[in-house]
Protein backbone atom coordinates (compact mmCIF):
# COMPACT_ATOMS: atom_id res chain seq x y z
CA UNK A 1 0.00 0.00 0.00
CA UNK A 2 1.71 3.29 -0.97
CA UNK A 3 1.18 6.79 0.01
CA UNK A 4 -1.10 7.98 -2.92
CA UNK A 5 -3.04 4.73 -2.48
CA UNK A 6 -3.23 5.44 1.24
CA UNK A 7 -4.43 8.89 0.57
CA UNK A 8 -7.67 8.28 -1.84
CA UNK A 9 -8.78 5.87 0.67
CA UNK A 10 -9.24 8.32 3.76
CA UNK A 11 -10.33 10.82 1.87
CA UNK A 12 -12.90 8.02 0.64
CA UNK A 13 -13.43 7.47 4.45
CA UNK A 14 -14.03 10.90 5.52
CA UNK A 15 -16.47 11.83 2.58
CA UNK A 16 -18.50 8.25 3.90
CA UNK A 17 -18.69 9.47 7.47
CA UNK A 18 -20.01 13.00 6.56
CA UNK A 19 -22.68 11.87 3.98
CA UNK A 20 -24.00 8.98 6.58
CA UNK A 21 -24.16 11.29 9.48
CA UNK A 22 -25.99 14.29 7.87
CA UNK A 23 -28.30 11.62 6.05
CA UNK A 24 -28.68 10.14 9.45
CA UNK A 25 -30.39 13.32 10.63
CA UNK A 26 -31.95 14.61 7.64
CA UNK A 27 -34.05 11.01 7.62
CA UNK A 28 -34.82 11.23 11.33
CA UNK A 29 -36.10 14.93 11.17
CA UNK A 30 -38.30 14.33 8.70
CA UNK A 31 -39.57 11.23 10.58
CA UNK A 32 -39.92 13.72 13.97
CA UNK A 33 -41.60 16.26 11.80
CA UNK A 34 -43.86 13.58 10.36
CA UNK A 35 -44.50 11.90 14.18
CA UNK A 36 -45.12 16.03 15.28
CA UNK A 37 -48.06 16.38 12.64
CA UNK A 38 -49.56 13.24 13.54
CA UNK A 39 -49.71 13.61 17.26
CA UNK A 40 -50.52 17.56 16.95
CA UNK A 41 -53.00 17.09 14.32
CA UNK A 42 -55.61 14.74 17.36
CA UNK A 43 -58.34 13.29 15.08
CA UNK A 44 -58.52 15.08 12.34
CA UNK A 45 -57.90 12.09 9.66
CA UNK A 46 -56.20 14.46 7.23
CA UNK A 47 -53.46 15.98 9.01
CA UNK A 48 -52.65 12.14 10.02
CA UNK A 49 -52.67 10.87 6.85
CA UNK A 50 -50.39 13.75 5.83
CA UNK A 51 -48.05 12.92 8.49
CA UNK A 52 -47.91 8.94 8.13
CA UNK A 53 -47.10 9.91 4.21
CA UNK A 54 -44.16 12.33 5.77
CA UNK A 55 -43.18 10.04 7.78
CA UNK A 56 -42.96 7.09 4.74
CA UNK A 57 -40.09 9.65 3.05
CA UNK A 58 -38.26 10.28 5.91
CA UNK A 59 -38.24 6.08 6.10
CA UNK A 60 -37.38 5.79 2.62
CA UNK A 61 -34.74 8.30 3.26
CA UNK A 62 -32.92 6.41 5.77
CA UNK A 63 -33.39 3.20 3.26
CA UNK A 64 -32.02 4.78 0.47
CA UNK A 65 -29.24 6.26 2.47
CA UNK A 66 -26.71 2.59 2.59
CA UNK A 67 -27.93 1.95 -0.85
CA UNK A 68 -26.36 5.85 -1.42
CA UNK A 69 -23.26 5.20 0.42
CA UNK A 70 -22.48 2.15 -1.97
CA UNK A 71 -23.21 4.03 -4.97
CA UNK A 72 -20.62 6.40 -3.78
CA UNK A 73 -18.22 3.40 -2.94
CA UNK A 74 -18.56 2.32 -6.54
CA UNK A 75 -17.91 5.71 -7.95
CA UNK A 76 -14.76 6.71 -5.94
CA UNK A 77 -13.29 3.51 -6.92
CA UNK A 78 -14.16 3.79 -10.55
CA UNK A 79 -12.17 7.31 -10.51
CA UNK A 80 -9.25 5.58 -8.29
CA UNK A 81 -8.94 3.07 -11.12
CA UNK A 82 -9.91 0.54 -8.77
CA UNK A 83 -12.18 -1.66 -11.15
CA UNK A 84 -12.20 -4.64 -8.93
CA UNK A 85 -13.52 -3.11 -6.36
CA UNK A 86 -15.60 -1.05 -8.44
CA UNK A 87 -17.62 -4.20 -9.91
CA UNK A 88 -17.99 -5.60 -6.71
CA UNK A 89 -19.59 -2.23 -5.28
CA UNK A 90 -22.12 -2.42 -8.36
CA UNK A 91 -23.37 -6.22 -7.99
CA UNK A 92 -23.99 -4.96 -4.32
CA UNK A 93 -26.05 -2.05 -5.83
CA UNK A 94 -27.69 -4.91 -8.90
CA UNK A 95 -28.55 -7.36 -5.80
CA UNK A 96 -30.33 -5.00 -3.59
CA UNK A 97 -31.69 -3.41 -6.66
CA UNK A 98 -33.31 -7.37 -7.55
CA UNK A 99 -34.26 -7.32 -4.03
CA UNK A 100 -36.83 -4.47 -4.49
CA UNK A 101 -38.08 -5.86 -7.64
CA UNK A 102 -38.78 -9.57 -6.94
CA UNK A 103 -39.44 -9.02 -2.92
CA UNK B 1 -53.66 4.80 15.95
CA UNK B 2 -53.35 5.90 18.70
CA UNK B 3 -51.16 8.57 19.46
CA UNK B 4 -50.69 6.90 22.55
CA UNK B 5 -49.09 4.03 21.33
CA UNK B 6 -46.73 6.08 18.93
CA UNK B 7 -45.15 7.90 21.96
CA UNK B 8 -44.73 4.28 23.97
CA UNK B 9 -43.05 2.84 20.82
CA UNK B 10 -41.03 5.27 20.75
CA UNK B 11 -40.12 5.08 24.83
CA UNK B 12 -39.81 1.35 24.25
CA UNK B 13 -37.18 1.28 21.49
CA UNK B 14 -35.34 4.36 22.72
CA UNK B 15 -34.58 2.56 26.22
CA UNK B 16 -34.24 -1.58 24.17
CA UNK B 17 -31.44 0.71 21.60
CA UNK B 18 -29.29 2.77 24.85
CA UNK B 19 -29.47 -0.67 26.99
CA UNK B 20 -27.99 -2.39 23.43
CA UNK B 21 -26.04 0.70 22.61
CA UNK B 22 -24.12 0.47 26.10
CA UNK B 23 -22.63 -2.16 25.38
CA UNK B 24 -21.36 -1.49 22.15
CA UNK B 25 -22.32 -3.77 19.26
CA UNK B 26 -25.46 -5.03 20.17
CA UNK B 27 -27.87 -2.43 19.59
CA UNK B 28 -30.34 -4.35 17.33
CA UNK B 29 -30.81 -7.37 19.14
CA UNK B 30 -33.44 -6.19 21.59
CA UNK B 31 -35.56 -4.23 19.45
CA UNK B 32 -37.47 -7.07 17.94
CA UNK B 33 -38.21 -9.01 21.47
CA UNK B 34 -39.02 -5.92 22.93
CA UNK B 35 -41.56 -4.93 20.40
CA UNK B 36 -43.32 -8.28 20.74
CA UNK B 37 -42.64 -8.12 24.26
CA UNK B 38 -43.91 -4.40 26.16
CA UNK B 39 -46.20 -3.59 22.43
CA UNK B 40 -47.66 -6.35 21.72
CA UNK B 41 -46.60 -6.23 18.44
CA UNK B 42 -46.77 -9.36 16.17
CA UNK B 43 -43.03 -10.96 14.99
CA UNK B 44 -44.18 -10.04 10.97
CA UNK B 45 -44.56 -6.61 12.17
CA UNK B 46 -41.88 -5.86 14.35
CA UNK B 47 -39.44 -7.77 11.81
CA UNK B 48 -39.36 -4.82 8.93
CA UNK B 49 -39.53 -1.96 11.79
CA UNK B 50 -36.33 -3.39 13.57
CA UNK B 51 -34.90 -3.49 10.47
CA UNK B 52 -35.33 0.35 9.79
CA UNK B 53 -33.93 1.10 13.27
CA UNK B 54 -31.02 -1.27 12.68
CA UNK B 55 -30.47 0.90 9.04
CA UNK B 56 -30.68 4.31 11.38
CA UNK B 57 -28.28 2.75 13.98
CA UNK B 58 -25.59 2.01 11.88
CA UNK B 59 -25.61 4.64 9.52
CA UNK B 60 -25.67 7.11 12.64
CA UNK B 61 -22.91 5.39 14.30
CA UNK B 62 -20.46 5.04 11.55
CA UNK B 63 -18.65 8.88 11.53
CA UNK B 64 -16.21 8.07 14.48
CA UNK B 65 -15.20 4.49 13.08
CA UNK B 66 -14.39 5.87 9.56
CA UNK B 67 -13.03 8.90 10.33
CA UNK B 68 -10.32 7.33 12.58
CA UNK B 69 -9.67 4.58 9.67
CA UNK B 70 -10.53 1.89 12.01
CA UNK B 71 -13.03 0.75 9.57
CA UNK B 72 -12.46 -1.31 6.84
CA UNK B 73 -14.23 -0.36 3.82
CA UNK B 74 -12.85 -2.43 1.61
CA UNK B 75 -13.89 -5.66 3.35
CA UNK B 76 -17.20 -4.12 4.05
CA UNK B 77 -18.07 -4.22 0.25
CA UNK B 78 -16.60 -7.54 -0.76
CA UNK B 79 -18.74 -9.19 2.41
CA UNK B 80 -21.86 -7.20 1.78
CA UNK B 81 -22.37 -9.46 -1.47
CA UNK B 82 -22.55 -12.22 0.49
CA UNK B 83 -24.91 -10.35 3.38
CA UNK B 84 -27.26 -8.50 1.05
CA UNK B 85 -27.37 -12.21 -1.28
CA UNK B 86 -28.28 -13.74 2.55
CA UNK B 87 -31.18 -10.90 2.82
CA UNK B 88 -32.88 -11.15 0.09
CA UNK B 89 -33.23 -15.20 0.56
CA UNK B 90 -34.43 -13.87 4.20
CA UNK B 91 -37.19 -11.91 2.76
CA UNK B 92 -38.39 -14.22 0.19
CA UNK B 93 -38.31 -16.92 3.38
CA UNK B 94 -40.18 -14.97 5.60
CA UNK B 95 -43.49 -15.24 4.55
CA UNK B 96 -43.09 -19.06 4.08
CA UNK B 97 -41.93 -20.31 7.68
CA UNK B 98 -44.02 -21.06 10.36
CA UNK B 99 -44.44 -17.90 12.65
CA UNK B 100 -43.07 -20.60 15.89
CA UNK B 101 -39.96 -21.83 14.15
CA UNK B 102 -39.24 -17.49 13.84
CA UNK B 103 -39.45 -17.12 17.28
CA UNK B 104 -37.73 -20.56 17.94
CA UNK B 105 -34.77 -19.06 15.52
CA UNK B 106 -34.68 -15.98 17.65
CA UNK B 107 -34.66 -17.39 20.93
CA UNK B 108 -31.58 -19.48 19.95
CA UNK B 109 -29.79 -16.14 18.08
CA UNK B 110 -30.51 -14.90 21.76
CA UNK B 111 -28.78 -18.26 23.66
CA UNK B 112 -25.80 -17.63 21.37
CA UNK B 113 -25.21 -14.24 21.73
CA UNK B 114 -25.63 -14.87 25.87
CA UNK B 115 -22.79 -17.56 25.22
CA UNK B 116 -20.70 -15.31 23.11
CA UNK B 117 -21.12 -11.94 26.02
CA UNK B 118 -19.89 -14.66 28.71
CA UNK B 119 -17.00 -15.76 26.65
CA UNK B 120 -16.02 -12.22 25.48
CA UNK B 121 -13.73 -11.33 22.70
CA UNK B 122 -10.67 -12.89 22.57
CA UNK B 123 -8.28 -11.93 19.94
CA UNK B 124 -7.46 -14.46 17.45
CA UNK B 125 -3.61 -16.11 18.29
CA UNK B 126 -1.56 -14.97 14.99
CA UNK B 127 -0.46 -17.76 12.79
CA UNK B 128 3.11 -18.43 11.67
CA UNK B 129 2.39 -20.13 8.59
CA UNK B 130 2.86 -17.24 5.60
CA UNK B 131 -0.34 -16.67 3.78
CA UNK B 132 0.29 -17.43 -0.03
CA UNK B 133 0.39 -14.02 -1.45
CA UNK B 134 -2.22 -15.19 -4.21
CA UNK B 135 -5.27 -15.34 -2.32
CA UNK B 136 -8.66 -13.37 -2.34
CA UNK B 137 -7.54 -11.07 -0.24
CA UNK B 138 -4.42 -9.97 -1.79
CA UNK B 139 -5.90 -9.61 -5.09
CA UNK B 140 -8.30 -7.31 -3.61
CA UNK B 141 -6.15 -5.44 -1.56
CA UNK B 142 -8.31 -5.63 1.49
CA UNK B 143 -4.78 -5.96 3.97
CA UNK B 144 -4.79 -2.50 6.10
CA UNK B 145 -4.37 -1.39 8.98
CA UNK B 146 -5.64 0.68 12.17
CA UNK B 147 -4.92 3.51 14.41
CA UNK B 148 -4.13 2.40 18.27
CA UNK B 149 -1.62 4.50 20.71
CA UNK B 150 1.72 3.17 19.58
CA UNK B 151 0.93 4.15 15.83
CA UNK B 152 -0.93 2.25 13.18
CA UNK B 153 -0.89 -1.95 13.34
CA UNK B 154 -0.71 -3.66 9.96
CA UNK B 155 -2.50 -6.59 9.53
CA UNK B 156 -3.59 -9.02 6.86
CA UNK B 157 -6.91 -11.07 5.65
CA UNK B 158 -7.08 -14.19 5.71
CA UNK B 159 -9.59 -17.09 4.55
CA UNK B 160 -12.14 -14.50 2.81
CA UNK B 161 -14.55 -17.52 1.29
CA UNK B 162 -15.12 -18.56 4.84
CA UNK B 163 -16.08 -15.33 5.81
CA UNK B 164 -18.35 -15.00 2.72
CA UNK B 165 -19.84 -18.20 3.46
CA UNK B 166 -21.27 -16.90 7.22
CA UNK B 167 -21.92 -13.84 5.92
CA UNK B 168 -24.30 -15.38 3.62
CA UNK B 169 -25.56 -16.99 7.11
CA UNK B 170 -25.80 -13.76 8.72
CA UNK B 171 -27.55 -11.51 5.75
CA UNK B 172 -29.97 -14.08 5.80
CA UNK B 173 -30.62 -13.88 9.84
CA UNK B 174 -30.72 -10.24 9.86
CA UNK B 175 -33.45 -10.22 7.22
CA UNK B 176 -35.37 -12.90 9.22
CA UNK B 177 -35.54 -11.82 12.50
CA UNK B 178 -35.11 -7.44 12.11
CA UNK B 179 -31.59 -7.39 13.72
CA UNK B 180 -27.89 -6.87 13.18
CA UNK B 181 -26.84 -10.31 13.44
CA UNK B 182 -23.95 -10.08 15.43
CA UNK B 183 -23.94 -13.21 16.10
CA UNK B 184 -22.72 -14.55 12.87
CA UNK B 185 -20.80 -11.17 12.21
CA UNK B 186 -18.32 -11.68 15.11
CA UNK B 187 -16.94 -15.07 14.47
CA UNK B 188 -16.94 -14.56 10.87
CA UNK B 189 -14.73 -11.48 11.32
CA UNK B 190 -12.72 -12.72 14.46
CA UNK B 191 -12.46 -16.42 13.01
CA UNK B 192 -12.48 -16.52 9.53
CA UNK B 193 -10.63 -13.32 8.26
CA UNK B 194 -8.96 -13.11 11.53
CA UNK B 195 -9.25 -8.85 11.98
CA UNK B 196 -8.36 -7.58 15.01
CA UNK B 197 -11.34 -6.77 17.18
CA UNK B 198 -12.06 -3.06 16.71
CA UNK B 199 -11.58 -3.16 13.26
CA UNK B 200 -14.29 -6.06 12.90
CA UNK B 201 -16.54 -4.00 15.42
CA UNK B 202 -16.26 -1.16 13.05
CA UNK B 203 -16.69 -3.05 10.49
CA UNK B 204 -19.47 -5.07 11.07
CA UNK B 205 -21.70 -1.88 12.28
CA UNK B 206 -20.81 -0.59 9.16
CA UNK B 207 -21.55 -3.49 7.02
CA UNK B 208 -25.30 -3.91 8.72
CA UNK B 209 -26.60 -0.74 7.83
CA UNK B 210 -26.65 -1.97 3.69
CA UNK B 211 -27.64 -5.57 5.08
CA UNK B 212 -30.58 -4.11 6.24
CA UNK B 213 -31.04 -1.65 3.05
CA UNK B 214 -30.94 -4.86 1.09
CA UNK B 215 -33.93 -6.20 3.01
CA UNK B 216 -35.50 -3.05 3.94
CA UNK B 217 -35.90 -1.94 0.32
CA UNK B 218 -37.61 -5.39 -0.51
CA UNK B 219 -39.61 -4.73 2.45
CA UNK B 220 -40.65 -1.28 1.55
CA UNK B 221 -41.65 -1.73 -2.05
CA UNK B 222 -43.61 -4.71 -0.98
CA UNK B 223 -45.21 -1.93 1.41
CA UNK B 224 -44.64 -3.98 5.03
CA UNK B 225 -43.50 -1.53 6.35
CA UNK B 226 -45.46 0.47 8.65
CA UNK B 227 -45.19 4.66 9.29
CA UNK B 228 -47.29 4.92 12.30
CA UNK B 229 -44.61 2.02 13.81
CA UNK B 230 -41.13 1.98 12.17
CA UNK B 231 -41.35 5.78 12.10
CA UNK B 232 -41.19 5.84 16.24
CA UNK B 233 -39.03 3.16 16.39
CA UNK B 234 -36.08 4.37 13.74
CA UNK B 235 -36.32 7.52 15.98
CA UNK B 236 -36.42 6.00 19.66
CA UNK B 237 -33.23 3.83 18.25
CA UNK B 238 -31.47 6.38 16.60
CA UNK B 239 -31.71 8.97 20.17
CA UNK B 240 -31.04 5.95 22.19
CA UNK B 241 -28.12 4.62 20.58
CA UNK B 242 -26.47 7.86 20.91
CA UNK B 243 -27.22 7.90 24.42
CA UNK B 244 -26.11 4.43 24.76
CA UNK B 245 -22.59 5.27 22.96
CA UNK B 246 -22.44 8.05 25.87
CA UNK B 247 -22.97 5.32 28.53
CA UNK B 248 -20.49 3.17 27.23
CA UNK B 249 -17.49 6.04 27.10
CA UNK B 250 -18.68 6.24 31.18
CA UNK B 251 -20.02 3.51 32.74
CA UNK B 252 -17.60 0.39 33.02
CA UNK B 253 -18.95 -1.96 30.24
CA UNK B 254 -17.77 -4.91 31.84
CA UNK B 255 -19.54 -4.28 35.18
CA UNK B 256 -22.71 -4.31 33.22
CA UNK B 257 -21.86 -7.79 31.31
CA UNK B 258 -24.03 -10.23 33.66
CA UNK B 259 -26.58 -8.10 33.18
CA UNK B 260 -26.87 -8.38 29.86
CA UNK B 261 -26.15 -12.07 29.65
CA UNK B 262 -29.19 -11.82 32.06
CA UNK B 263 -31.58 -9.92 29.90
CA UNK B 264 -30.74 -11.72 26.52
CA UNK B 265 -31.41 -15.25 28.54
CA UNK B 266 -34.88 -13.41 29.51
CA UNK B 267 -35.68 -12.35 26.16
CA UNK B 268 -34.94 -15.47 24.98
CA UNK B 269 -37.00 -17.59 27.06
CA UNK B 270 -39.64 -15.04 26.33
CA UNK B 271 -39.21 -16.17 22.82
CA UNK B 272 -39.36 -19.62 23.50
CA UNK B 273 -42.88 -19.31 25.08
CA UNK B 274 -44.04 -17.26 22.88
CA UNK B 275 -43.03 -20.03 20.19
CA UNK B 276 -44.93 -22.75 22.28
CA UNK B 277 -47.72 -19.86 22.68
CA UNK B 278 -48.35 -20.08 18.63
CA UNK B 279 -48.13 -24.26 18.27
CA UNK B 280 -51.69 -24.24 20.03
Amino acid sequence: MDNADRGTRRGLDQLLARVLQRGTWLGSCVIASGLVLTLAGGSVVSSRIQGARIINVGIAMLIALPVLRVLLMAIVFFRGRDFRLSVIATLVLAIIALGCIVG
Amino acid sequence: MHGGFVVWLFLVSFGASALGGTIGMASGIFIVPVLTLFSGLDIHTAVPAGIVSVIACSCGGAAPFLRSGTTNIRVAIVLEVATTLGALTGVRLTGHLPVPILYLLFAAVLMVSAWQMMLKRRAAPEEIAATPPRDWASRLRLHSSYPERGGDVFYRVRRVPLGLALMYGAGLLSALLGIGSGVLKVPAMDTALRLPIKVSSATSNFMIGVTAAASGAAYFASGSIDPMIAGPVALGSVLGAMLGARLLMSLSAEALRPLFVLALVGMAVHMLLHAVGNLR
